[in-house]
């Protein structure tokens, strides 16, 4: 199991354990974890689950594709050059095995 | 069986739905629908209609239980079996043909001059038409068909081809009556992009460009493949943006203090856009499967359930949506289903975004002063698994 923290903009945090394989957009969507939406299921097509990823976890992230670089481009809270990624893109077990995410005030 | 299942409610039955009904005006079906149970059996419609914001929300997102893949789909024979009636990972390999062409990048690069042209051209032809012209038919219509044949590389056809492959084919895949006539016209049809296809493929390879079909000759995709999500994309990305695009001008015109500040702030006009597909969602129910016996939001389907997940009853949801009925702009952000979602979110949206909030939009209103309903002859909207204006006479001052 892995372990991912959401901090919501209000200060609560939801901490889930998810199986290897779950990216943190499919864990939020499938838990109920407000803050994102993850309309596109996955295909790094809509933009809507933008994270900032808490430096201390950035090590060890994969590059940055060009599907994932036009997204983050199309946010609606504003891009950060080094933390914001799409929740889809990252899973347990292969860019991470415990990360703490940052949420957006909104997504959509 | 599960605890879940003991607990779960049997179906409601609503006898009471009408298709004439729900042709003019499905929403205050779906309200009562809603009202007492997320989904019923419509012996009308000759399935079971989901219409809450819940029960459409987690069919979405599950196609183990909710598949794509439906038997005796009018759509498979209307179209052939496109990646919207296929799950993944099946889906998920056409869904990749299309690659980049739809994407934000491209249109910025390509298509946004392309659609440029293509508004310029057509309004013209509206202002042509005069005060009183039918703004659907002089412009909306032919600037969606004219935008799609460009995106989708048919360099031998015109945009009243479009136009008339994309009714013609959406009528079979709407054919429940088994009309006879509906199916010649979408099988003529089905034939002439067929022949179209086959005639610009070897062109594209030797003259390569940005449009879908120049893509799929490097892609390792069958040409059965191709042609089925070639029709399904003349189907799903003609009537929608058109069909957006009226009813956005529709409910402006119609909402007065919601047009004065939208005409003081042209930085709304995707708020307009968002909001028109929440109201009046252009696909308003597509089909899914249950695979297995199941229990959603509390009410039993047996396997193989033809379910109608009703989007367009989702996106007036009170649960979600505060006062549904209302076209509001300034209403608090909340994701609608008009795109669908998960893996068959709809891969146009981006198109369809940049088309009609960043070009039609601004243009129509910045260039057809005092633009206004027409009194004389009222809009008419009409429909319910598609739904748009079928006429919208306007009025404006010409000089």
């Amino acid at each position: 199991m892995a372990k991912i923290s959401f901090h919501h903009s209000d200060g609560n945090v939801d901490v889930l354990d998810v199986d290897p394989g779950t990216s943190i957009m499919r864990a939020a969507v499938t838990n109920g974890v407000a803050g994102i939406v993850g309309e596109c299921g996955g295909q790094a097509m809509c933009a809507t689950c933008h994270v900032y990823v808490r430096p201390e976890y950035l090590d060890g992230l994969p590059e940055i594709g060009d599907d994932e670089e036009e997204m983050l481009d199309c946010t609606t809270e504003e891009r950060d050059g080094e933390r914001s990624r799409l929740g889809c893109q990252l899973k347990a077990g292969e860019a991470f095995d415990n990360i703490e995410v940052d949420l957006p005030a909104s997504q959509i | 069986m599960t605890a879940e299942a003991l607990e779960a409610r049997p179906v409601p039955t609503a006898d009471w739905v009408t298709i004439p009904d729900l042709h003019r005006n499905p929403f205050p079906i779906f309200r009562k629908m809603r009202d007492e149970a997320p989904v019923h059996w419509v012996p009308a419609v000759n399935r079971y209609m989901v219409t809450s914001y819940e029960a459409c929300h987690i069919i979405e997102n599950d196609q183990e239980i909710f598949s794509a893949n439906e038997t005796n789909s009018l759509m498979k024979r209307a179209m052939g079996h496109s990646m919207l009636r296929k799950d993944d990972p099946e889906h998920d390999v056409d869904r990749k043909s299309y690659g980049s062409v739809l994407r934000p990048k491209a249109i910025k690069e390509h298509w946004n001059a392309i659609f440029q042209a293509n508004s310029d051209k057509y309004l013209a032809r509206l202002k042509a038409a005069g005060p009183g012209a039918d703004l659907i038919r002089e412009y909306a219509a032919p600037y969606a068909a004219e935008n799609l044949r460009l995106i989708m590389g048919f360099h031998n056809a015109t945009q009243e081809d479009m136009q008339r492959w994309s009714q013609t084919m959406i009528n079979g895949t709407g054919n429940y009556a088994d009309d006879p006539e509906v199916w010649a016209a979408s099988e003529q049809s089905y034939n002439e992009v067929d022949d179209a296809i086959d005639e610009i493929l070897p062109y594209l390879r030797k003259n390569p460009d940005s449009s879908l079909l120049s893509g799929m000759t490097s892609m390792p995709i069958p040409l059965e493949a191709i042609r089925a999500n070639m029709k399904m994309t003349i189907g799903g990305g003609l009537n929608e943006p058109r069909d957006v695009l009226g009813v956005a001008v529709w409910a402006l015109l119609s909402n007065p203090e919601q047009l004065d500040r939208v005409l003081a702030d042209t930085s709304l006009f995707p708020a307009v856009f968002e909001e028109s597909v929440r109201w009046v969602a252009p696909i308003g129910m597509y089909p899914r499967e249950t695979t297995r016996d199941t229990v959603l939001e509390g009410v039993q389907l047996p396997k193989g359930a033809r379910l109608g997940v009703v989007v367009g009853a989702a996106n007036r949801d009170p649960k979600i949506f505060e006062d549904p009925d209302s076209f509001n702009i300034f209403r608090a952000k909340k994701p609608h289903l008009a795109f669908g979602g998960g893996n068959h979110y709809c891969a146009g949206a981006w198109v369809a975004k940049a088309s009609v909030a960043g070009i039609a939009l601004p243009q129509l209103f910045a260039e057809l002063p005092n633009l206004r309903l027409d009194p004389a002859r009222p809009a008419v909207d009409a429909g319910w698994v598609f739904r748009g204006m079928t006429s919208l006479p306007v009025l404006w001052d010409s000089k």
